[in-house]
Parts: structure tokens; C-alpha cells; sequence
């Protein structure tokens, strides 16, 4: 009896893909934590490799030590991503594979795949709709390397920027599933000598003329649009003292974010369909560490909200170490004295921004004895050391509130995390979410230390 | 990879790591403390999640109303800001010592304010919670004198993608719905070029990928010695002394090095050391 096809999901639902210009790229590994206290381990894991002329794909595991860049520059991190299907009858998702499509009476090229994706920087500056740069590739079902070539209104004829590519993988015997490679560019930057330039200033005004005062003022119509922070692109300073103005350069990146889209038509039921954010970035250039509060953590909490409901379990145990050990990882690769410093240069930290732009008095946030990098990581790693005998009660009580983040008392500005700066500018608070868990957590020491054991 | 995943597992799909793929495409390795931040600048999800009007991504300014919204708010924008959502504030009084040793006062910006938007994504999350697809009671207040209010129910957009399946049941996907990002909404308050931000804006606030402090160890006097990550020409026999921040300053990477030479200048750092 032929199989129906009702839903569809491609995972992951968000994919991050990491610039860089070699054609290689980056191998899978894994972050194994063989010491408590320790720096995250990069070990090699299975790697897909695919030919992009034909689109196939094999298996293979790399040799250690991995190497994040070769001789053609960085190695970029091109995410797969799989579609997962769920058939007519059954409850659970499973890998779409060639033999779930046979059993539907389709074939791979049944599948059918649409990219959408745009760099929105310059338009988000000058709010001219001919200034976004996008691209969208219409349906196809081959398994040829489709190139996403931003176009916009205000470039020079012919000219594109390159956003990178997308291939659908041709499923094999050995690796059967529907799966898509999403590789971004490779970080080049548009603008900085006249032969690569792709903007037609005749026709815009990023390049030369779109300017932000040195200040956010300039009135409702304006001021109250720009970016917080304000002036976060490149260009030279122009004007006196008190006129100064940023004025573009028209330099233009590569990086862009949209989506991939699935469908297939059943043979005599419905079309199914799905979509996957992909986004483009930088490389994480401490590929062992990861941040203490990331876009995984704010997912979770639009999620499930600002509270973990019923009680904690060892699970929730596990995910306030990792937290714990995600600021320890931060620390480390802070300089605590420099970001406590209570000064006004350029490269120091939270009380600079504090007096700029609140005009609090200008005093270091903790005592110069505290502050210091390794003093910092080590009191980490006495909260990760001591999970069992209760220190994360301290660590619970030192955090921050949400509500908490405009008090700049010098008890406020110890709360934790310290010395980092949050979304809106002011001391970070984690999600509300972390928050309470960690709390819970805390509470529930004894209990869950014992369940664990 | 996972045999099978329930449909309504939806921490699951949400963490799920795909086969092939390292650890860094995970949204848990991208920083969120986006000001504006380094793979995408998650506050953009913010702008649209009340139906009707335009948010800006980072303060309370309402910056537009979307084509079809009703024509009474058609005076929001760049003129209101929003209060409260269902009566739950969504700002907060700066307070702080004005001189050293000083009382805790309401402490004045540059336009001798005192008060401040609390981030969208903690400042909404019950409200996402409690009344996603529901109408809520949203507060505005105008930005210049005189002070007046308006009051107006809108409704709180779905976060997560609704997907009608064949019978006609709906069922919630662990995407961001389309709804509320359009293709470029993510990135698009990035800096531009991204390489100005390791640069510009002293944001050594994303360590953990962008790393700052690097090469550390401990020095005679038992403080910590080691380098700037933005260190020019740095060898394993290179003095550990970290270079403040400075754009005057020739042993920093420069703009013109970082927009050029980008994949040569910035190192990997693996254990806190330069790994090449």
C-alpha cells in the first residue's frame, strides 16, 4: 500500500554557517569535557564530505589536530540540514530517506527546494528599499551548486554580491537521507578598491553620503530610527567638533540570513512543505568556548517561557553546569582588570559606558583585587568543583535580574554576570529562563546531587 | 542520527544537530547579548511581535506600522514609545551614585533622561508566554512634551511557525515564524562590515568567540599576564603584555587589516592560546 507524506520539519531549525574563503570546508568535531574544570576537547568526528559537481556525498572521520584554516584562508562551516517526515498513521518524525519517498511512490527529484536570502545592512541604514540585496532561488529539484547571488536596485549593471551557495545532496545507498548543504561566503568585503566595487553611488547614497552624526539626536524623524549603538558601519569622520559626522564608506559584506524551503507534492494527497532559517557570521575563533548567554538560550525561553515549571530534575542540573561553565569560559578569555577599570579611554568597559551615557559617578565596578582573570576563572571553577556541596547557592544569589539591569548601584554593578554589557546596552542580566533555573536548581541542591548520584 | 523525534518535541528539533555538522552551527553557540552582535543580531525578532506596528530592535521607539494596521496608529511612529504590555513595564529607572561614595539617584543620560528600555527578550518573555495569538492591552507614551498617552489592544504575534496539517489541526514547528523576520531581518542591524565590530565599539562582551584576553598565564606578582587578541605580529616568544585598546595604536590590527586580511590577522585560540 502505497505511504502518505503529511508533515514535514527540516532540522535544524536554525543553521548557522561560518564565513571563510577556502574551498574545504570545516570538518566535524566534537567539544568533549575530559577535566570538570577544563578547556573543552576538539575531537574529530564523522564528516560528510560532498563533491560539489555532482552533489554525493561520503563519509570519513579527519585526523587530529583540525585545522581551521588552510592555505586558501579560513575554513567555512557549511551546515547541513535534513528533512524529517512524518507519515500518514504515525505519530513520531523520522529521517526522510530515499526508501520513505519509495514507499510514498516518489522519488529524490519529488523533492523540491526554494532559498530565499538577503543582506539587509545598507537598507536598515538609509531605508531605501533599492538598497536591499537579495536573492531567491526558485524551486529545483537537481543537485548542482546554486549560487546565491545578492542582487540590488542600486548596484553598477551586472554586478552581485556573492552570499554563498546552496546544493541539495544526492542521497546514496550508504547515506540515504534528503539532506541540503548551505555554505556560506567567504568574507570578502565589497567597496575598498574601485575594481571590486559593485554600488552605483549615481544611484544611492550608501557610498559617500549616507552619514550619522556623532550623537543620536537628530530629531524624530531621523535620530529615532538609527541603530543602538549607532555609527556600526565603516567610513571616515567628517566635520568640526561639534558637527563631526560618520560618513559611509559604502563598503559592503557578504554575511546574510533567510530561508530554505521544502515541498513535495504526495502522488494523490496533499503538498507538504517546511523552512529552515539559515543565518551567515563570523568564525567562532575559540572554537572550545561558547557564550553565556546565546541565541539557544532565547529560543528556549519564547519557547517555554520565563519560568521552569514542575520540579528540576537531574537534566536541568546538567544544563545550569554548562551555564556555569560557559561563564567560566567567557572569564578566561576576558581581561577582568582592563573591563573593570574606572576610566574613560577607549578599551575599558561597563563603567565607561556608565558615565558616557549615564553619567554615573566613574569608579571601577569591583575592587582591583577581585578583578582579575584568573582569580575570576578559578572562583568558576570552585562553583563547578563544589556543584555537590552546595556552591551554587552563591552563584544564584550573585545573578542579576532581568528588572536589575539599570542599577548602576555599586552593589547593582557586582550582580552577575559581570563586566559584560547586554542587548540594551546596560549591565547583562541572562534570560529570565536561565535564571530561574538556576535558582530552582540551587534550592533543589541536596535532593537533585542525590538523584544524580 | 536520531531514529525517530516526536513532532511535539520541540527541544528536541530545536537543539538538533545535524549530521555533518560542528558544534558551531547550533543557535547555542551564537551570542545573544547582541549589541549589536556577531552572527545575528537577535533583537530584530522583537520588531514585529505586536501585530499592527514596527518596534525598533533595541529601544521602545514604535518606527513604523505595518501596511494593513488600523488608522489609528498611524501616529505611533517615531513620536510614541511603548510603556507596558499588559501592564508590565518594559522600562526602568536608571539609578547610581552621581559622585563616588554618593546616594543611589536617578542618574540622567545625554538627553537628561532617566529611564531606559529594558531589552525586548526578557521584558516580554511572560507576555510571549501568557498571550501568544491573544490581544494585549499595550501602553504608549509620547517621546517629547507635552506628555499625553494611548492605550490600544494588539494582538501578540505567534513566535514559532503554525503549520495546518492535512485534517486541518495545527501544529507549532520550532522555526521562527516567517512572520516575524523576513529574509535579511536578522543580520540586518549587524555591523557593516562585520569586521568593523571586532574594532569599533570595545566589545570584548562576546569573549568566548571574539576572544579578548589571550595567551594568559600567571605572572611573577600573581596576576595575569598575556596578550590582546587584536595583537599584531604575536609569537609564542612575544612579551605577555596586553595591549589597551587604542585605534592610534601601530601594534593593533587596524580597520584596513581587518577588512583586507581578515582570515590571516585573527587567529584561532584553542585552551586560551593561539593555536597557529
Amino acid at each position: 500500500m502505497r505511504r502518505e507524506l503529511i508533515e514535514l520539519r527540516i532540522l535544524p531549525p536554525l543553521a548557522i554557517g561560518r564565513l571563510g574563503s577556502s574551498p574545504d570546508p570545516m570538518d566535524n568535531y566534537d567539544l568533549v569535557i575530559r577535566d570538570p574544570v577544563g578547556p573543552r576537547q576538539i575531537e574529530p568526528a564523522e564528516t560528510l564530505r560532498v563533491d560539489r559537481k555532482t552533489g554525493s556525498v561520503s563519509r570519513f572521520t579527519p585526523k587530529a589536530p583540525l585545522r581551521f584554516k588552510d592555505r586558501h584562508g579560513v575554513r567555512p562551516v557549511a551546515p547541513f540540514l535534513e528533512v524529517w517526515a512524518r507519515l500518514k498513521g504515525e505519530s513520531k518524525l523520522r529521517p526522510l530517506t530515499v526508501e520513505l519517498l519509495r514507499a510514498a511512490g516518489l522519488k529524490p527529484d519529488s523533492v523540491s527546494w526554494r532559498v530565499q536570502v538577503a543582506n539587509l545592512k545598507i537598507f536598515r541604514r538609509t531605508a531605501v528599499e533599492a538598497d536591499k540585496i537579495a536573492t531567491d532561488i526558485r524551486p529545483f529539484s537537481d543537485h548542482k551548486v546554486h549560487r546565491l547571488s545578492g542582487r540590488c536596485r542600486n548596484f553598477l549593471p551586472r554586478k552581485t554580491v556573492s552570499l554563498g551557495s546552496v546544493q541539495y545532496i544526492l542521497p546514496s545507498r550508504t547515506l540515504p537521507e534528503i539532506r541540503f548543504r548551505f555554505t556560506p561566503a567567504g568574507g570578502k568585503v565589497y567597496g575598498l578598491d574601485p575594481a571590486d566595487n559593485v554600488y552605483d553611488s549615481s544611484k544611492g547614497t550608501w557610498q559617500g553620503q549616507y552619514s550619522e552624526p556623532q550623537d543620536n539626536t537628530q530629531g524624530p524623524a531621523k535620530g529615532r530610527l538609527l541603530t543602538q549603538p549607532f555609527q556600526t558601519f565603516a567610513g571616515e569622520n567628517k566635520g568640526g567638533d561639534k558637527d563631526s559626522k560618520l560618513v559611509s564608506a559604502g563598503y559592503i559584506d557578504d554575511e546574510c540570513d533567510g530561508f530554505v524551503e521544502v515541498e513535495i507534492r504526495n502522488r494523490t494527497g496533499p503538498m507538504v512543505r517546511a523552512f529552515a532559517r539559515i543565518a551567515s557570521g563570523p568564525p567562532a575563533f575559540a572554537p572550545d568556548s561558547m557564550p553565556v548567554r546565546t541565541v539557544g538560550d532565547e529560543l528556549e525561553q519564547a519557547m517555554f517561557g520565563p519560568r521552569v515549571n514542575g520540579r528540576v530534575t537531574v537534566k536541568e542540573l546538567r544544563e545550569v553546569v554548562e551555564i556555569v561553565r560557559r561563564a567560566m569560559e567567557t572569564a578566561c578569555l576576558m581581561n577582568a582588570a582592563q573591563l573593570n577599570a574606572g576610566s574613560l579611554q577607549p578599551g575599558s568597559g561597563m563603567a565607561r559606558h556608565d558615565t558616557k551615557d549615564w553619567h554615573r559617578a566613574l569608579e571601577p565596578m569591583f575592587e582591583p583585587s577581585v578583578a582579575e582573570t584568573v582569580a575570576i576563572a578559578s572562583r568558576h571553577q570552585r562553583v563547578l568543583l563544589g556543584v555537590e556541596s552546595g556552591s551554587l547557592v552563591w552563584f544564584a544569589n550573585a545573578l542579576r535580574d532581568f528588572d536589575q539591569v539599570a542599577d548602576l548601584s555599586t552593589e547593582g554593578r557586582r550582580k552577575m554576570p559581570g563586566l559584560m554589557r547586554g542587548s540594551d546596552g546596560m549591565h547583562l542580566a541572562l534570560t529570565r529562563r536561565q535564571v530561574d533555573k538556576i535558582r530552582k536548581v540551587a534550592a533543589a541542591g541536596v535532593r537533585l546531587m542525590s538523584d544524580r548520584r | 542520527m536520531r531514529k525517530s523525534i516526536s513532532p511535539q518535541n520541540l527541544t528536541a528539533q530545536l537543539q538538533y544537530r545535524a549530521a555533518g555538522n560542528p558544534p558551531s552551527t547550533l543557535p547555542g553557540a551564537a551570542v545573544s547579548n547582541a549589541c549589536p552582535g556577531l552572527e545575528m543580531d537577535f533583537r530584530n525578532v522583537w520588531k514585529r511581535i505586536l501585530v499592527g506596528i514596527v518596534l525598533h530592535e533595541t529601544t521602545n521607539v514604535v518606527v513604523g506600522v505595518e501596511e494593513d494596521a488600523p488608522a489609528p496608529l498611524y501616529v505611533l511612529p517615531t513620536l510614541y514609545q511603548l510603556m507596558k504590555v499588559e501592564g508590565e513595564p518594559v522600562t526602568a529607572t536608571v539609578t547610581g551614585p552621581l559622585i563616588a561614595g554618593g546616594p543611589n539617584v536617578p542618574i540622567p543620560n545625554t538627553s537628561s533622561d532617566s529611564v531606559t528600555n529594558l531589552e525586548w527578550s526578557n521584558a516580554l518573555a511572560d507576555v510571549l508566554y501568557r498571550y501568544s495569538g491573544k490581544e494585549v492591552v499595550c501602553e504608549f507614551q509620547t517621546i517629547d512634551p507635552p506628555l499625553a498617552t494611548l492605550k490600544f489592544n494588539l494582538r501578540v504575534r505567534h513566535f514559532f511557525e503554525k503549520v495546518l496539517l492535512p485534517g486541518g489541526k495545527k501544529a507549532t514547528q520550532a522555526v521562527i515564524s516567517r512572520d516575524i523576520a523576513e529574509a535579511g531581518a536578522l543580520t540586518q542591524s549587524l555591523c557593516s562590515p562585520w569586521q568593523n565590530d571586532y574594532r569599533v565599539c570595545a566589545c570584548f562582551y562576546w569573549a568566548a568567540t571574539r576572544p579578548d584576553y589571550v595567551n594568559v598565564e600567571l605572572g611573577e606578582d600573581g596576576a595575569s599576564v598575556g596578550n590582546n587578541w587584536m595583537q599584531k605580529d604575536r609569537t609564542p616568544e612575544s612579551a605577555k603584555v596586553y595591549v589597551v585598546d587604542d585605534l592610534q595604536d601601530q601594534r593593533l590590527l587596524t580597520y584596513g587589516d581587518l577588512f583586507r586580511e581578515w582570515e590571516k590577522a585573527l587567529r584561532f585560540v584553542i585552551g586560551n592560546q593561539d593555536a597557529e
